[in-house]
C-alpha cells in the first residue's frame, strides 16, 4: 500500500511540475530547462525544486501551482477513496491531512489527529446480504427478537440506563412469549418443574448469593434500629422525669391520707388499746382504696396480674440464697453465741472465739506511751 | 510459530476425530455447513438438499483468547463458554501478529464463527467476532467488564438453554448496525441443534446502543412471581450477567483480514486516553517549573550594574 502513496506524491509532483513548467522555463535559464517536457523523471524534478526554492516562485506562480494541486487532488478522487477503503495509514502524506498536523504540532494541542472515517455502506449492505440466514428459516430457530424503540437516556446516570435495558428486555421476553403463544405452540417455553437439570450458576454460588442477600437485609434492619433508638434518646429524658414525678405525688398522696388518717384517729389512739384493730383497718383501707382510685382515673386495669405474668413482667429474683438454712456442720454445732460459719469447715473457733475480734487493748498507760513513742 | 500451528492442529484434528467416530449424522452435519460456507457463505444450509427437510440454523462457535489475559477477561470467557452451548473452547493464541492463522483454527474444529479475546497490555481487552471462512469481522474494545461470579447479580438459568437475542432500534438505523445484528445473531443466538442445547427459554440476551457503543447484558426471564404462585403469570427479570461494553473500531470485509469497510471515527485508544490523562497531571509541575524559570530570568534582568560609587570602592 505503501508504494501506491508514493505513486500518489510521485504523480502530483509530476502535474504540478508541469503545470509551473512553462513559468519556470522562461525564469530560469538554466540546463535543467532543456530537458523534453513529456519525461520529466523524479530524480530531474527533485533538482528542478531544489533549484527553484521557494523565492522562485512568484504569487501568481504558487496560486496556480495550488490550483494545479487541487484539480489533482479530485481527479484522484475515487483513487483516494479505494485507499481509504483498504484502510492503510496511508492518508498521513495527503496534503491537507499534512498541513493539518503542522498546524497541531505548532500550537502543541492536545486535540486528537483527526481520522477519516470509513463507512462503506455498499459494502456493508453486500457483506450483511452474503451472510444473512434464510428468509424462510422459522423465528425459533434464531430467537431474535427487535425492540422497536431505541434507547435514549444519560449514559451516566446508571439507574435510568439499567432501566431502559430492563425495559427493553422485558418488552422483547413478553413479545417473544405471544409470538410462541400464537404462532409456535409446540415450541417449549417453560420448564416444567420437575425437570431437573444443571444451571449455569452453581448451587454453592446461589448460596453465597442468598446469604449476601440476607446478610444485607440484616444490616439494613440494624441500621434502622440503630436510628430508631437515637431518635428515642431524644424523648426517653422527658419521659423519665415525667415518670418520677408521677411516682413523687404518689408517695405524697399517700402521706397525706394516712395522716389525715392519723389526725381523726388521735383521739381514740391516745385514749387506749382497744381501737388498735379498728385503725389497722382504716389504714388498709386508706392504702387499697389508691388503686381504686387509680383505676377510676384510668390508670392501668383493676384486676391482678397471675403469679406467673408478673414474674415475666417485673422478673423473678430467683430462689433465696437459703443463708438461714441450716447446714450439715451448723446442727452439729451447740455454740449459740457466737456468729454461725455457714458453709466451709468450722475451725474450732468456739473456744476461743473472743480472742478472734483483733488484738485485745492494751491498758492505759501502755496506750499512752505508745503514742507518745 | 510453525511449532503452535502444529500443536493447535494436532488438537483439533484429534477432536474432529473424536466427533467423526461418534456417529455418521454428526459427520453429515457438518459437511451441510461446510457446503455451504464454501459457496455462498449461507448458514442455512441444504439449499440443494431436499425441499421436505427441515431447514435448520447450524452455528458453530470457536472462543479463544490471546496470551497475557487476565482473571477477569478469563472469567468473562468462562461465562460466555458457559451460556452458549455451541461455543467450542481453544487454548490461547500465543501470537498476536498472526491472526490468519484462525480461520484455519476454526476450519480444523468445525466453526463457522469465531469470537477471540486480544488482550493487550494485560488491561485492555478487544473482541473480535467473526464470520469464519470469508468475513467479515468486526474488532471492538471491550470494557466495563462484570463477570456472573459477582454476587450482586442473582439470577440463574439452564446450563445450555437456548437465550432470546434482543437488539435495540440503534442497530437498524446504521448500516454497521444492520451487519452487527447479523452477526450477532449468529455468534450469540443458540441454534436448535446444538448437541449440548436444552429446550427451554429462560433467559434473554440483551444488546443495546447507546453513546454508539454496545452494551450486553443478560436477564432470567421468570414468569411465575415467587411471592404469590398461585396469582396470574406475570414476567420478571432478574439479571445473570456477565455485563460489558463493546466499543466498534473497525470492520473488516474477511475473517481476520482484509478491506475495512467501517471505521469509527469516535473510538480514542486506551492508551491514548491514558497518556492523556497523564499529561493532564504532569501540567501542574510543567507550568510551575516554567514559572521558576520565568522569574530567575527576571531577576537576573533587573540585577544593576556595579556603581562607581559603591561601598565597596569608594572605602576600599
Amino acid at each position: 500500500m505503501p508504494s501506491t502513496a508514493v505513486n500518489t506524491v510521485k504523480k502530483l509532483k509530476a502535474i504540478a511540475a508541469e503545470a509551473i513548467q512553462a513559468r519556470v522555463l522562461d525564469t530560469q535559464s538554466d540546463d535543467q530547462e532543456s530537458e523534453d517536457d513529456g519525461g520529466v523523471d523524479e530524480e530531474g524534478m527533485k533538482r528542478l525544486m531544489k533549484a527553484l526554492g521557494e523565492d522562485g516562485l512568484d504569487e501568481f506562480d504558487q496560486a496556480q501551482l495550488e490550483v494545479a494541486l487541487e484539480g489533482e487532488a479530485d481527479v484522484n478522487g475515487d483513487e483516494r477513496d479505494r485507499e481509504e477503503i483498504d484502510g492503510e495509514e496511508t492518508h498521513t502524506l495527503e496534503p491537507d491531512l499534512v498541513q493539518l498536523e503542522d498546524v497541531e504540532a505548532a500550537i502543541d494541542d492536545v486535540i486528537p489527529t483527526q481520522k477519516v472515517e470509513i463507512n462503506n455502506k455498499v459494502a456493508l449492505s453486500r457483506i450483511r446480504e452474503s451472510i444473512q440466514l434464510d428468509i424462510s428459516l422459522p423465528w425459533t430457530e434464531t430467537l431474535a427478537v427487535s425492540y422497536p424503540h431505541a434507547i435514549q437516556v444519560d449514559v451516566n446516570d446508571d439507574l435510568s440506563r439499567e432501566l431502559a435495558f430492563y425495559k427493553q428486555a422485558l418488552h422483547s421476553a413478553t413479545h417473544a412469549r405471544l409470538l410462541v403463544a400464537k404462532s409456535y405452540s409446540d415450541f417449549p417455553w417453560t420448564r416444567p418443574n420437575d425437570y431437573f437439570a444443571e444451571m449455569v450458576k452453581t448451587d454453592v454460588h446461589m448460596e453465597r448469593v442468598r446469604q449476601k442477600l440476607l446478610d444485607e437485609k440484616a444490616t439494613i434492619q440494624k441500621s434502622e434500629d440503630k436510628r430508631k433508638e437515637r431518635e428515642g434518646k431524644k424523648f426517653g429524658k422527658q419521659v423519665q422525669i415525667e415518670k418520677i414525678k408521677e411516682r413523687e405525688r404518689g408517695r405524697k398522696e399517700m402521706e397525706e391520707r394516712l395522716k389525715g388518717l392519723k389526725r381523726k384517729r388521735k383521739d381514740t389512739l391516745e385514749a387506749g388499746v382497744g381501737d388498735d384493730q379498728a385503725f389497722d383497718v382504716a389504714v388498709e383501707d386508706a392504702i387499697t382504696d389508691r388503686p381504686h382510685k387509680r383505676s377510676q382515673s384510668g390508670f392501668g386495669s383493676g384486676s391482678k396480674l397471675s403469679r406467673q405474668s408478673r414474674d415475666v413482667k417485673f422478673g423473678f429474683g430467683g430462689a433465696g440464697r437459703r443463708l438461714k438454712q441450716n447446714t450439715r456442720s451448723s446442727t452439729d454445732e451447740f455454740d449459740f453465741g457466737h456468729k454461725r460459719s455457714t458453709g466451709g469447715p468450722s475451725r474450732g473457733g468456739g473456744f476461743r472465739g473472743g480472742a478472734k475480734g483483733g488484738p485485745k487493748r492494751l491498758g492505759k498507760s501502755k496506750r499512752l506511751a505508745a503514742k507518745n513513742k | 510459530m510453525s511449532s503452535i500451528l502444529k500443536a493447535q492442529k494436532f488438537n483439533a484434528a484429534k477432536a474432529a476425530r473424536n466427533a467423526n467416530g461418534k456417529g455418521k449424522r454428526k459427520a453429515d452435519d457438518m459437511m451441510d455447513v461446510d457446503d455451504s460456507d464454501s459457496d455462498s457463505g449461507e448458514e442455512n444450509g441444504q439449499t440443494a438438499g431436499p425441499a421436505v427437510k427441515k431447514r435448520k440454523n447450524k452455528q458453530r462457535v470457536l472462543l479463544l483468547s490471546s496470551r497475557g489475559v487476565t482473571h477477569r477477561m478469563r472469567h468473562l470467557m468462562n461465562d460466555i463458554e458457559v451460556l452458549l452451548p455451541h461455543v467450542k473452547k481453544d487454548s490461547k493464541l500465543d501470537s498476536k501478529s498472526q491472526l490468519q492463522l484462525l480461520p484455519e483454527l476454526a476450519d480444523l474444529n468445525n466453526c463457522n464463527n469465531t469470537l477471540y479475546f486480544e488482550a493487550r497490555r494485560h488491561e485492555d481487552l478487544y473482541l473480535w467476532a467473526a464470520k469464519m471462512p470469508n468475513g467479515p469481522s468486526i474488532k471492538m474494545h471491550v470494557q466495563n467488564v462484570h463477570t456472573m461470579d459477582e454476587l450482586k447479580m442473582t439470577g440463574n438459568c439452564l446450563k445450555g438453554s437456548r437465550g432470546l437475542l434482543s437488539f435495540d432500534k440503534g442497530f437498524d438505523e446504521t448500516e454497521w448496525g444492520k451487519l452487527t445484528k447479523e452477526l450477532f445473531t449468529h455468534i450469540f443466538g443458540v441454534p436448535s441443534t446444538a448437541r449440548k442445547a436444552k429446550p427451554f427459554v429462560d433467559h434473554i440476551l440483551t444488546f443495546s446502543i447507546l453513546d454508539e457503543k454496545i452494551w450486553f447484558r443478560n436477564f432470567q426471564i421468570i414468569e411465575k412471581d415467587p411471592l404469590s404462585p398461585n396469582g396470574p403469570p406475570q414476567t420478571t427479570l432478574v439479571e445473570i450477567g456477565p455485563r460489558f461494553v463493546l466499543t466498534p473500531i473497525r470492520i473488516f470485509e474477511g475473517a481476520f483480514g482484509g478491506a475495512t469497510v467501517y471505521s469509527n471515527p469516535e473510538f480514542v485508544t486506551p492508551a491514548a486516553v491514558r497518556s492523556a490523562v497523564r499529561r493532564e497531571q504532569g501540567k501542574k509541575y510543567n507550568l510551575r517549573k516554567d514559572a521558576e524559570e520565568a522569574s530567575s530570568l527576571r531577576k537576573e534582568q533587573r540585577r544593576r550594574e556595579e556603581d562607581e560609587l559603591a561601598v565597596s570602592k569608594v572605602f576600599a
